[in-house]
């Protein structure tokens, strides 16, 4: 039983005061340091200042008077819905609901056979997909992995062939470029029967990595972000800066300046079209200082985005981020810790669209259908916190109480029966809790093992068709599909 | 005799006023700046590169360390040295592939490259392949270096080398590449000469490569 959209913000690491100090810095930064821009935003910039914002063609700078971007930032929708194509996975991002999936662009998978790490491939992402479409606690498919057997000027087609024919749950990826974004939408619309029909019930949407941190607006990637934001699809404004190497090296130094970040994103993104349904999709992260590498499974990085959530949440806008990275290379302990610390955070914070927290391992480069499965049970539980205690009569269970003592027969009682199966998490089957001498018995198998027999059983079931096919002959007609 | 390690050590612990000392002391006994240079001042940065590999150092200390080395130079031995001294092992040119916007791991890898005794020409990031060939072209270097941090920018660095291919430069250069998602199989699918997970390895691999 899937606990997604649940409300968090049970954890606000920030105090009321706190979210507003930094909101108004980041107002700061943007009015009095701004952004810079690469070559080609040309067209842009000019809408910018005609929305009131002020360029230094000589220094090569925009600014955004506080008042002007906050103007811009207001007209973003409170809510954005994505959509499954079953209904049984709608994501309804706003305010504290939660949500959380896969994610990354890993280009590593541990083989299941032989548990060594081997290059993805495009078989690699409909299994991952069609995994992820049986475990009832991952609540989107953001697409895992790159596939490198195929050729790059081919990755978006295939990536989101693929990732519809696996499963019906929300799609989510980046693209090459303005025409890969073209391709999913014509992709997205074929399988939806036209894009008006898309448009109203999104059942994809993409990500930009507009800015590259600290405060520069990328030419490729803005231009992509338009261009979602013109059609109407929902789009990711994603930015990770790396604390102590493109945002300071402390905790509320690189939430500023992220959410400067997001309000400049947001703000373009409703000067292009006014209401266009964005995601706050700032990733507040650490630089590992001792090889440059990204760090995202330490406990700061939990707390950062959950802090990150209520700057978001302050400018209303609902916001995707991260939990469940984690730098560990198989699925072993520090995996466990990493993950279940993080994604805690993440869910009892109220962040609503949790990307990267089922799968990932190795600092984002490699991914494992074991962790998927493990991830799942993760998930489960940290959403089963944000269910919370009821305590209404049925669940005081006085009468019981009174029979029983009485008798001493709580396991008899029709009561336990009726909620026994209910009133505690129950997930995928990778917990283990049976005795030592069964556990003996079954071969002395651990997480990983076990993890991966569930796997295994998933994948051998017969695939489930998300593709009518029409559709699918319809779109490998038309494009060059390598699956 | 002097004693080198002594400079090398303190040079390692970022004791900046000794270092100083040490090799004003060896100035003032005649001993040569480039002996000073190379068993002293290359020699700490050789124990930090090593404590690097290791991940035992935090790379701003790294960086610190390679500023602080680079200033002594230039303050106290760059007047006494002779130009092939301070360049033995040639020039180096480096980029981040077209596409691909990192650069932090590259601009340490040229850091220690200089420290080592390399000529390294910056090209920087998003270069497309065809300003890495004039680059070649007109600076003849004898070594390239490429870096990718991003899974999706990792094919620019083939596609640089089969262009260098193409121009006919590629047997007059060795190619070493980096980055985070690179590992020796990429290389070796495309063709480099080398692949270094780390500054420091990297430098130990320039200096293989260039002789």
């Amino acid at each position: 039983m899937s606990h997604g959209g649940l409300p968090g913000g049970h954890y606000q690491p920030l105090s009321r005061e706190q979210v507003e100090s930094l909101h108004e810095a980041a107002l700061s930064v943007l009015e009095e340091t701004g952004f810079s821009y690469e070559a080609g935003l040309g067209e842009t910039l000019r809408m910018t200042e005609k929305f009131g914002m002020r360029m230094d063609r000589q220094r090569n700078r925009i600014y955004f008077p506080r008042d002007k971007i906050m103007e811009q930032v207001n007209k973003a929708p409170n809510r954005v819905v994505l959509y499954s194509r079953d209904g049984k996975n709608d994501l309804h991002l706003e305010d504290d609901r939660v949500y959380l999936g896969t994610g990354g662009a890993a280009i590593k998978i541990l083989d299941l056979e032989t548990g060594e790490a081997r290059h993805t491939t495009l078989k690699d992402l409909y299994d991952l997909g069609r995994l992820v479409d049986q475990l009832d606690n991952i609540h989107f498919f953001l697409r895992p992995c790159i596939p490198k057997d195929i050729p790059e000027s081919l990755y978006d087609e295939n990536v989101f062939y693929t990732c519809l024919k696996a499963t019906a749950k929300h799609i989510m990826a980046g693209v090459n470029d303005v025409d890969g974004f073209h391709k999913m939408l014509d992709i997205a619309s074929m399988v939806a029967g036209n894009s008006e029909v898309l448009k109203a019930e999104p059942f994809v949407s993409v990500i930009a990595s507009f800015a590259i941190s600290p405060l520069r607006l990328c030419t490729h990637s803005t231009r992509i972000m338009q261009e979602a934001a013109r059609h109407q699809i929902p789009v990711a404004l994603s930015c990770a800066p790396m604390a102590g190497v493109t945002s300071p090296i402390t905790m509320a130094g690189t939430l500023v300046q992220t959410h400067a970040e997001q309000l400049a994103g947001i703000a373009i993104c409703q000067m292009i079209k006014s209401g266009a349904p964005v995601l706050y999709g700032g990733i507040p992260g650490r630089a590992n200082l001792w090889n440059l590498g990204y760090q995202g499974g330490s406990v700061e990085c939990g707390m950062m985005n959950a802090a990150i959530h209520q700057l978001a949440k302050h400018v209303k806008v609902p916001n995707y981020n991260s939990s469940g990275l984690t730098d560990a290379k198989i699925p072993d302990a520090q995996a466990g810790w990493e993950k279940a610390m993080t994604t805690l955070l993440a869910a009892m914070g109220g962040s609503n669209y949790v990307h990267h927290a089922a799968g990932m391992l190795n600092c984002m480069i490699t991914v494992a259908h074991e962790q998927f499965v493990i991830d799942d049970e993760i998930i489960g539980l940290c959403c089963k916190v944000l269910a919370g205690i009821p305590t209404d009569p049925e669940y005081l269970a006085l009468n019981v109480i009174d029979s029983a003592a009485r008798s001493d027969d709580f396991i008899k009682s029709a009561h336990t029966m009726k909620h026994m199966k209910t009133e505690y998490f129950s997930g995928n089957g990778v917990t283990d809790i049976k005795n030592w001498d069964k556990w003996v018995k079954a071969g002395r198998l651990d997480a990983w093992k076990r993890a991966r027999n569930i796997a295994k059983q998933i994948l051998a079931r017969p695939n489930p068709h998300h593709l009518p096919d029409g559709v699918d002959s319809a779109i490998r007609n038309k494009y060059d599909i390598r699956l | 005799m002097f004693d080198f390690a002594e400079i090398a050590k303190n040079l390692a612990e970022s004791n900046q006023p000794r270092v100083r000392e040490l090799v004003q002391l060896a100035l003032d006994q005649g001993v040569s700046a480039k002996q000073i240079l190379d068993e002293g001042l290359m020699g700490g940065m050789s124990i930090v590169g090593e404590m690097m590999e290791r991940e035992e150092i935090m790379i701003p200390e790294v960086l610190a360390v390679a500023q602080f080395m680079s200033s002594t130079i230039d303050e106290m031995l760059k007047p006494l040295l002779l130009e092939k001294d301070m360049n033995p092992y040639g020039t180096a040119l480096f980029a981040t592939v077209q596409g691909d916007l990192h650069d932090i791991g590259k601009n340490l890898v040229i850091m220690m490259l200089e420290g080592a005794g390399f000529q390294v020409i910056d090209l920087g990031i998003d270069v497309p392949p065809e300003a890495i060939v004039e680059a070649i072209r007109e600076n003849s270097p004898n070594m390239l270096g490429l870096s990718a941090l991003l899974t999706t920018t990792m094919p620019m660095i083939k596609t640089t080398i089969d262009k260098l291919k193409e121009s006919g430069l590629r047997d007059q250069i060795k190619i070493m590449v980096g980055g985070a998602p690179v590992d020796q199989g990429f290389a070796d699918e495309v063709g480099a000469d080398g692949y270094a997970p780390d500054a420091s390895t990297a430098t130990n691999l320039a200096r293989a490569l260039a002789n």
